[in-house]
C-alpha cells in the first residue's frame, strides 16, 4: 500500500472507524437518563424560511379588489390561475396543498405582518426577522437561541431542543448561551461524530471552569456528541410511508417527521426554502417554489396526522419581506415590506383568514403598510407553543395573538 | 510563565498568522525585542492587490457617461469578488509582510463593507492596506470618501431620502466613538456636512459643491460651518475615540476580555501620539503583559485565521477554489462579505455545534484528500434550481504537504516528541488533553505516524485556540 492510500486509510481519515468499546460505553449509556421536553405545553413549533422575499400578494391574491389588477397587468393572477377560498380570498393555483389545509381548517392566514422603518435589503431585513430586532439594533443572536437560553431555569435545554435541517447554523437559532443543533441528515451527523479523536474528547468531557475558553469549546463538544447520539437513536425506529415530492424541501421536512415520529423530543425545527427573489419572470419562478413548498407541507401534514402528531404540531413560514404592489419592467417585482404569514396546525384556535387583506389603497411609497409587527407573532408561539415568557426572549411585551 | 518558544508563538499567531515550527526554530537565538522589529520592518513595504482590471473602457470616461452605467460596469457578479478573497487568502498566507496584513484584516472587520462592486472592494483593500500602520486620522478620513463605503452605507439603508444620516451614524457608532457618546442631533447635524459627498463618472470620490450644506453646524458641543472633513477632525479630538479604537485593538490582539486599565494606558499613548497605529502596535507587541499567561491560547480564532494557518503550516490547496470558499462560508466568515456594517462579532460567537465539528474535522479530509462536501445555504438572489445546491459540485481535490513538519520533529527522541510536538501547536493550557489519544501507534518514527499525530492534534479543540 503506498503512502498516500495509508494515510487515506488510517483510523483518523476514515470516517467509518469503529468505536472501541470502551469509549461505546459512555457515549451511548448517556442517554438512558430521561431528559424531559423543553416545550412545556407538549406542542412543537416547525418554522419554515422563505429566502428571497416571498410575493405574498400573488399568493393570496385578493381577487375581488381591482387595484390589484391595475397594479399588476400582466402579472395579476386570473380566474384560471387561483383556487378560490372564500368570496374575496383565493391562493395562487399552485398552492392546492395549502388550501385543502385551509378547507379542513388547519390554516390561518395572518395579513399584513412587517415592522416599523422596514429595510429593503435582503440581509439587514432577514438579520432583523431572525434576531426579532428593531430595525435599527444590531442582535448578534436570535430569537429561537434566546428561547434556548431562557429554558435554562435550572435545567438547561439540551442543543437539539432546536433543531435547523442544514448543515450550516442560521443565526435564529444563535442564542447568546446556548445554540441549537444543525444537521442536514441524522446519518450524516452521526458519522461526523464518529471521529476517534472528537468522540474521545467528548467522552471524557468533565466540567472545569479553570480556562473557560478551553471549557466552552469542550462543553460545546460534549453537547453536540449528545445531541448527535440522540437524534441518530431517535430518527431511525420511524420510516415513512408517505411519498414526499423528491426535492431537498421534500426530503428536509421527511427527515423532520422522522425525528417526530422516531420520538424526538426537539421543541422547535427549522428549515429554509430558497428561490422567493423574483425580480425577472416572477410568475414561473414563483408559480414554481409555491408548489415545491405547498405540496411539501401537504404531505408533511399528512404523515404527522397518520401518526397522531399532527394535533401537537404547529408550523409557521414567513419571508424576509413581501414584494412591491406595483409589477417592474421585467415581469416581476422589487423588494417590499408587508406580507402575509401561514400558520398551520392540527389544532389551531382560530383558523381561516385571520385578519383583513392589506390595504392596496394606501401605500406607502408603493409599499404595503404592515399593522401586525412580525414579533407578536414570535410572541404568541413562545407564549402558546413553546410555553416560554416571551418577553424574556423578545426584549420586551409584544401583544399576543390568537391564531393558536 | 510561558517558555520563549510559547511566546514568539503567540506573537506570531496575534500579529500575524502564526508560523511554522521550522521557523519558530530559527529565531530562537534572537530577542523578543529583536523578532518584533524585525516584523515591522518586513511590513514597511507592500504591495497593491491588482487582481481585478478596471472595469471601465477608456472611451467611457470621455464621454460623460452617467454615474448609473458606470455602476453597472462595476457591478461584476460574485465570482470576481470571491476571486478576490482568494487572492487575498494567498497574499495573507505568503507574504513577509505579515504584520501588515494582519492589520489590514482587522481594519476590514472594522470598517466592515459588502458591496457588490468588485473592482471598487478591492481598491477600499488596498487603502486600508497603505494606512493599516499609518495614522488612524489618515486611515478614518480615506475611509470616509472610499467609494465601496459611500456606495454601501448609502445602499444598505434603502431608505429614500437622508442617505448620509445613515453614513454620519455608523462613523461614529461603529467606527469611532462608539453609542451613548453622541446624540441624534449630532448625527443630523453631521449629516448635513457630509452633503455632497459622491462619486464621479470613475468611481473616485467627488465632492459636488452644488449639493453641500454650507450652513452653520452645531456638533459635539462645538459650532461652525463643517464640512465632512472637520467633522471627522472634531471626532478624532475626542478621547472617547482613541478609547473605543484601543479597546477594540486589545480585544482583538491581547484578550477578548479586557483589561480597563491597561486599554486605558494605551489609549491615552495612542492619542498623544496623534493616533500612530504602528506605534500602539509596538508598544503592545512589546509589552511584558502581552506575554502573559492569561493572554496566550485566549481567543478562539477566527475561521480566515484557522484556514491561513493551515495554509502556512501544510500547505493546503484545492483542484476546486470553490471548496475554501465554502468552507469560509460554513465557518461564518467569508473575506468581503461581512454581515453587516458591524462586522464579524468574534469570539464564541464562531463556536456552534456544526461549525466546531467542522472545524475539528478538518485534518481528517485533509488526510483523505477529498474535498468537503459542504452545502452552504444558497444567496438570497440565487435561483432555485442554482447548481449551488449541488454540493458535490464543489468538490475537490484537496492536497497538503506536511513534510516540513515531519522535517522538523522526525529526529527528536521518542519519551519527548509527544509533548515537543503539542508544544508547537497548543497555546493554551495542555493538563485536559489525553495523550492516549492523541498517540498513533503505527511505528514510532515513520513520517506517516508523525503526520497522523499532528493531524490528531489539530482536531483537538485546544487547537482552535490561538
Amino acid at each position: 500500500m503506498d503512502r498516500r492510500d495509508f494515510l487515506r486509510n488510517s483510523a483518523l481519515a476514515s470516517a467509518a472507524m469503529m468505536v472501541p468499546s470502551f469509549l461505546k460505553a459512555f457515549g451511548i449509556g448517556r442517554n438512558d437518563l430521561y431528559i424531559p421536553p423543553t416545550s412545556t405545553t407538549g406542542k412543537r413549533l416547525v418554522v419554515i424560511q422563505l429566502s428571497g422575499g416571498n410575493d405574498g400578494l400573488n399568493c393570496v391574491v385578493p381577487f375581488r379588489n381591482d387595484l390589484y389588477y391595475k397594479a399588476r397587468p400582466s402579472l395579476g393572477l386570473k380566474d384560471d390561475e387561483i383556487i378560490k377560498i372564500t368570496d374575496e380570498v383565493a391562493l395562487n393555483s399552485n398552492m392546492q396543498g395549502l388550501a385543502d389545509l385551509f378547507n379542513n381548517g388547519n390554516l390561518a392566514i395572518v395579513n399584513s405582518v412587517g415592522y416599523p422603518n422596514p429595510n429593503r435589503s435582503h440581509f439587514r431585513s432577514m438579520d432583523i426577522w431572525q434576531s426579532a430586532s428593531d430595525e435599527n439594533q444590531y442582535l448578534y443572536s436570535g430569537w429561537i437561541g434566546r428561547y434556548l437560553d431562557a429554558t435554562c431555569d435550572g435545567t438547561c435545554a439540551k442543543p437539539y431542543a432546536a433543531i435547523e435541517i442544514d448543515d450550516t447554523l442560521s443565526l435564529s437559532l444563535k442564542g447568546d448561551n446556548m445554540k441549537g443543533l444543525a444537521f442536514s441528515r441524522p446519518n450524516i451527523l452521526h458519522s461526523s461524530a464518529q471521529n476517534p479523536i472528537i468522540r474521545g474528547v467528548a467522552n471524557e468531557y468533565k466540567s472545569n471552569s479553570d480556562h473557560p475558553e478551553v471549557e466552552y469549546l469542550q462543553k460545546t463538544l460534549a453537547e453536540t456528541m449528545e445531541s448527535a447520539d440522540y437524534i441518530y437513536q431517535h430518527s431511525t425506529t420511524f420510516q415513512s410511508q408517505r411519498t414526499y415530492p423528491n426535492d431537498a424541501f421534500g426530503n428536509r421536512l421527511k427527515t423532520i417527521a422522522e425525528l417526530i415520529c422516531s420520538g424526538c423530543d426537539s421543541s422547535v425545527y427549522y428549515i429554509s426554502l430558497p428561490g422567493f427573489d423574483t425580480h425577472v419572470g416572477q410568475k414561473g419562478q414563483q408559480n414554481r417554489v409555491l408548489k415545491t413548498m405547498s405540496d411539501g407541507i401537504s404531505v408533511f401534514c399528512q404523515d404527522l396526522k397518520d401518526n397522531n402528531q399532527f394535533d401537537n404540531t404547529v408550523i409557521m413560514t414567513f419571508s424576509e419581506f413581501g414584494r412591491r404592489v406595483a409589477q417592474n419592467a421585467s415581469g416581476g417585482t422589487d423588494h417590499g415590506t408587508a406580507n402575509n404569514i401561514y400558520v398551520i396546525g392540527g389544532k389551531l384556535a382560530k383558523a381561516g383568514v385571520y385578519n383583513p387583506l392589506p390595504d392596496l389603497q394606501n401605500l406607502d411609497q408603493g409599499d404595503l403598510i404592515f399593522n401586525t409587527d412580525f414579533r407578536q407573532i414570535y410572541a404568541t408561539m413562545l407564549e402558546n407553543v413553546l410555553g416560554i415568557n416571551s418577553e424574556k426572549v423578545l426584549g420586551r411585551k409584544f401583544e399576543l395573538m390568537n391564531f393558536v | 510563565m510561558a517558555s520563549k518558544q510559547k511566546k514568539l508563538q503567540h506573537l506570531f499567531l496575534r500579529a500575524g498568522f502564526g508560523e511554522t515550527p521550522e521557523y519558530i526554530n530559527s529565531i530562537m537565538e534572537k530577542s523578543i525585542s529583536s523578532t518584533v522589529d524585525e516584523l515591522f520592518k518586513t511590513s514597511k513595504d507592500y504591495e497593491d492587490i491588482t487582481y481585478l482590471p478596471y472595469p471601465i473602457p477608456q472611451d467611457a470616461q470621455m464621454k460623460g457617461v452617467g454615474i448609473g452605467q458606470i455602476l453597472k460596469m462595476f457591478l461584476k457578479s460574485y465570482q470576481e469578488k470571491e476571486d478576490l478573497n482568494n487572492e487575498w487568502m494567498n497574499r495573507m498566507s505568503t507574504t513577509p509582510a505579515a504584520l501588515r496584513e494582519k492589520m489590514t484584516f482587522f481594519w476590514h472587520n472594522h470598517f466592515a463593507t459588502s458591496t457588490p462592486f468588485a473592482y471598487l472592494m478591492q481598491v477600499q483593500n488596498n487603502t486600508l492596506r497603505k494606512y493599516a500602520l499609518g495614522n488612524f486620522g489618515d486611515l478614518l478620513h480615506a475611509v470616509a470618501k472610499d467609494p465601496a463605503m459611500l456606495l454601501y452605507l448609502n445602499n444598505q439603508q434603502n431608505k429614500k431620502a437622508h442617505p448620509n444620516e445613515n453614513f454620519a451614524r455608523e462613523v461614529m457608532e461603529l467606527f469611532t466613538l462608539g453609542v451613548g457618546h453622541y446624540t441624534e442631533n449630532d448625527v443630523k447635524e453631521s449629516a448635513r456636512a457630509f452633503t455632497g459627498w459622491g462619486l464621479n463618472n470613475r468611481g473616485e470620490f467627488q465632492f459636488n459643491e452644488k449639493q453641500h450644506d454650507t450652513g452653520e453646524k452645531e456638533f459635539l458641543g462645538q459650532k461652525g460651518d463643517f464640512d465632512g472633513d472637520d467633522i471627522l477632525d472634531i471626532i478624532l479630538s475626542q478621547q472617547q475615540t482613541s478609547v473605543f479604537i484601543t479597546t477594540k485593538i486589545y480585544r482583538e490582539f491581547v484578550n477578548p476580555d479586557v483589561d480597563d486599565k491597561r486599554v486605558q494606558e494605551l489609549a491615552e499613548g495612542f492619542y498623544k501620539s496623534g493616533y500612530d497605529i504602528d506605534k500602539l502596535m509596538r508598544n503592545i507587541y512589546t509589552s511584558d503583559w502581552f506575554y502573559d499567561d492569561e493572554n496566550i491560547g485566549a481567543k478562539v480564532c477566527s475561521p480566515v485565521e484557522l484556514i491561513v494557518r493551515y495554509k502556512k503550516m501544510i500547505n493546503i490547496s484545492c483542484t476546486n477554489p470553490k471548496t475554501i470558499l465554502n468552507l469560509q462560508k460554513a465557518l461564518g466568515q467569508v473575506l468581503f462579505f461581512p454581515p453587516n456594517v458591524a462586522g464579524w462579532k468574534g469570539g464564541n460567537t464562531w463556536i456552534d455545534s456544526s461549525s466546531l465539528l467542522l472545524r475539528l474535522s478538518i485534518p481528517q479530509y485533509v488526510l483523505r484528500g477529498e474535498g468537503m462536501v459542504i452545502r452552504v445555504k444558497p444567496h438570497p438572489e440565487e435561483a432555485p434550481e442554482s447548481k449551488s445546491q449541488d454540493a458535490n459540485a464543489d468538490k475537490g481535490i484537496i492536497y497538503s504537504d506536511w513534510s516540513n513538519l515531519n522535517t522538523a520533529f522526525m529526529n527528536l527522541p521518542d519519551d519527548t516528541q509527544q509533548e515537543t510536538m503539542l508544544s508547537y501547536f497548543i497555546q493554551c493550557d495542555t493538563s485536559r488533553i489525553d495523550r492516549t489519544l492523541i498517540k498513533m501507534s503505527w511505528g514510532n518514527k515513520s513520517t506517516d505516524s508523525l503526520t497522523l499525530s499532528m493531524a490528531a492534534i489539530m482536531s483537538l479543540p485546544e487547537f482552535q485556540l490561538i
